[in-house]
């Protein structure tokens, strides 16, 4: 007793934390990566590896479900952070602090390690037997068959994307199905769509309703944004360093902004816009990640989704990183913000909505290994798109 | 006693007639590079706190999946420690080695091909789908890396005449193999981030598959699992000693060779093996025919 106690209080200081990102969260996320990453929390890559799970903004009843579904799954000791769309920094600290305590906490652990609905597989194997197909293993169907694309007949493999996955955007989930290493077909579907306001559209949200916004904070904004998809892509493709300066860029950005309001022009900005040109360089010349990401997803000039989109993965990231150190050479501008032109495109009519629907046939045909950077190198953003949308054919 | 330690060359050893004893002093050493490079990793990543880490995990329950396969799964958690240790056996680390073969390259070559096993074991073991993604992508890895790293070890058991790792150390009086075979030393290098499946060639693990092989491990299985590819990573650091980096300070050698390839994470995204493969059999394959065609030629 005393040993695992002393083990679980040196151990809940490092806590292995699982992010679920939720429509309308991008803000909760944002802190919560920030706290993280403050307080030298380990990211979880899956259920099996967390002792956390961090629920950012509010999730609707279907991802509800999922969150549930994921919170069963995970080994004890753990604990479960929950983050509303409007809780501040402060709050989301104080939950942190809460989760730490928690998983320190003996007795708590051991009752609900003792409260928690004991798994039998084979209980699930004998239900299965009965519910199923006899011969499906445990219960779960076996993988059927379908032509591929050189007209064989191989194993089509269901396998989802989604909603509950690391560097995934909020809500969003893709069925797919694999032959071999091939994405056959994909559907794309939106869990419990956001409110149709996005945090990265807020300034232009704000300055469409009338309200003073200076277009240094709409520009601000702007390289946060494109940080945040940079980070969400640069982690995709299991470059952990460079996410990781991408996101901590982001947040200085967003941190800078409420110093900046009070105080006029920061100093602290012209530190970071040096060290986002070392970042910029450090990404562009990494030849090995041109050569990752080359001709990955590729969308034709006439899609409809925008000149940001044309091209394949790797010159969407270079888009990024341009539009991004244009952004940050205005930081100090005091005019009034004016126009439409969010993130992603029109901020009152965003293009996520065209990504979203672009998706399946991109995802189609797309080796398994390259279906994550595509959707990472359009980071759709979720909270754009009404609650309804869905692409593809389900699967 | 420390400068001694660092010194201790393992022909010094051969030429006092010491006893070849003192395994477990050896595997000490290789437990303590391969915490030396967690605790380098977790610091460069902004994670601290490799012991607290370690006590996180062995407080963790134990996870099972629907019909995993708990046997393969346990065999292969254990099997990449082991694989490990084995191939480490015939290393000089800090005195001969615990196994002096006179087959030395071959075993570890072997051994290390052990890692193959034990990563696709999990992946399969667990049934589910990202850790057997993972899996397949560790068996199209070591088929991209495996041929390379042969010609690069057949290289140099080619420029010492032996494939005893002692007889190599003692080829390379005065001249290290890297000087005059410099690509099957970079080769090798590539070869040693492979096996261990780390940094570019992790993608058995990656993050776009929430943890790949290793996303269904939880506890003591993780623990084991993650220990053993540290422990692979510094036997893969050590060997590049004895075969490319000369006979004296070998543990200060190893642990330089060990620092640079945890850093190379930091520095090059995962590589994905449907590009790399035609890299690998069109560049990497004919440049070491080149180097051992070289090499040849120099010992005729």
């Amino acid at each position: 007793m005393g040993l695992t106690g002393w083990l679980l209080r040196i151990a809940a200081g490092r806590p292995r934390a699982l992010l679920v990102a939720t429509p309308s969260g991008a803000r909760a996320r944002v802190l919560a990566e920030a706290m993280m990453t403050d307080r030298g929390w380990a990211v979880a890559l899956s259920p099996g590896e967390a002792s956390v799970l961090v629920v950012c903004g509010a999730a609707g009843a279907e991802l509800e479900a999922a969150v549930s579904v994921v919170w069963g799954d995970i080994s004890g000791p753990r604990a479960l952070i929950l983050i509303g769309d409007d809780q501040v920094a402060s709050e989301v600290g104080a939950a942190f602090d809460g989760a730490v305590a928690l998983l320190g906490d003996e007795r708590a652990q051991r009752a609900d390690a003792a409260s928690r609905v004991p798994w039998v597989p084979d209980e699930v194997e004998m239900a299965g037997m009965h519910g199923h197909h006899m011969g499906d293993p445990a219960g779960v169907p076996m993988a059927d068959r379908g032509p591929d694309r050189d007209g064989l007949s191989l194993d089509r493999l269901h396998v989802p994307l989604g909603p509950v996955l690391v560097d995934w955007p909020g809500g969003l989930v893709a069925d797919t199905v694999l032959q071999g290493d091939v994405v056959q077909e994909a559907a794309v579907r939106v869990l419990d769509g956001g409110a149709g306001e996005s945090f990265w559209d807020a300034p232009w949200v704000s300055a469409a309703r009338g309200e003073p916004v200076t277009r240094g904070r709409g520009e601000r904004w702007r390289a946060a944004s494109h940080l945040d998809s940079l980070g969400r892509l640069l982690a995709v493709a299991d470059w952990e360093s460079a996410a990781r300066t991408a996101r901590r860029l982001r947040d200085r950005l967003l941190a800078g902004e409420a110093w900046a309001s009070r105080r006029g022009s920061s100093v602290g900005d012209a530190r970071l816009v040096r060290d986002f040109g070392r970042f910029a360089r450090r990404v562009r010349g990494s030849r090995v990640l041109g050569w990752m990401l080359r001709g990955i997803g590729p969308v034709p000039a006439d899609s409809g989704l925008g000149e940001w989109a044309t091209g394949d993965a790797l010159d969407r990231m270079r888009w990024w990183l341009d539009r991004t150190g244009e952004a940050l050479l205005v930081l100090d501008d005091r005019t009034p913000l004016q126009g439409d032109d969010g993130p992603r495109a029109a901020a009152h009519e965003g293009v996520s909505r065209r990504v979203i629907e672009a998706l399946p046939s991109l995802l189609a045909g797309a080796e398994w290994a390259g279906t994550r950077l595509i959707v990472a190198s359009l980071d759709p953003d979720v909270a754009q798109v009404a609650h309804d949308v869905t692409a593809g054919r389900r699967p | 006693m420390w400068l001694r330690w660092l010194t201790t060359s393992p022909l010094d050893a051969v030429r006092d007639g010491r006893a070849i004893g003192e395994p477990g002093a050896r595997m000490v050493v290789i437990i303590a590079m391969a915490f030396g490079a967690a605790v380098l990793e977790a610091w460069l990543r902004g994670e601290p706190g490799v012991l607290r880490a370690v006590a996180g995990l062995v407080v963790q329950q134990r996870r099972r999946t629907l019909a995993g396969d708990r046997l393969l799964t346990l065999l292969g958690v254990v099997g990449v420690a082991l694989a490990a240790t084995l191939a480490g056996a015939v290393l000089p680390i800090q005195g001969p080695a615990v196994l002096d073969s006179s087959v030395g390259i071959v075993w570890f070559n072997a051994m290390e091909v052990g890692v193959w096993v034990a990563v696709w074991l999990v992946g399969w073991g667990v049934n589910a789908v990202f850790p057997l993604v993972g899996g397949y992508r560790f068996v199209a890895q070591g088929l991209a890396y495996e041929l390379p790293h042969m010609f690069a070890l057949i290289t140099v058991a080619l420029g010492a005449g032996s494939l005893r790792f002692a007889d190599i150390v003692a080829a390379q009086r005065p001249v290290w193999f890297v000087v005059w075979m410099p690509v099957a030393f970079l080769v090798y290098l590539l070869s040693a981030l492979a096996m261990a499946f780390w940094g570019p060639f992790g993608e058995a693990l990656g993050r776009d598959i929430a943890g790949g092989v290793a996303g269904e491990l939880g506890g003591v299985d993780r623990l084991v699992f993650s220990g053993g590819r540290y422990l692979m990573l510094a036997v893969s650091a050590a060997a590049a000693v004895p075969l490319f980096l000369g006979a004296d300070w070998a543990p200060a050698k190893t642990a330089l060779v060990l620092a640079g390839l945890v850093l190379v994470r930091q520095l090059v995204p995962g590589v994905r093996m449907d590009r790399y493969m035609t890299f690998a059999w069109m560049v990497l394959i004919p440049a070491t025919l080149v180097q051992m065609l070289i090499v040849g030629i120099v010992v005729l």
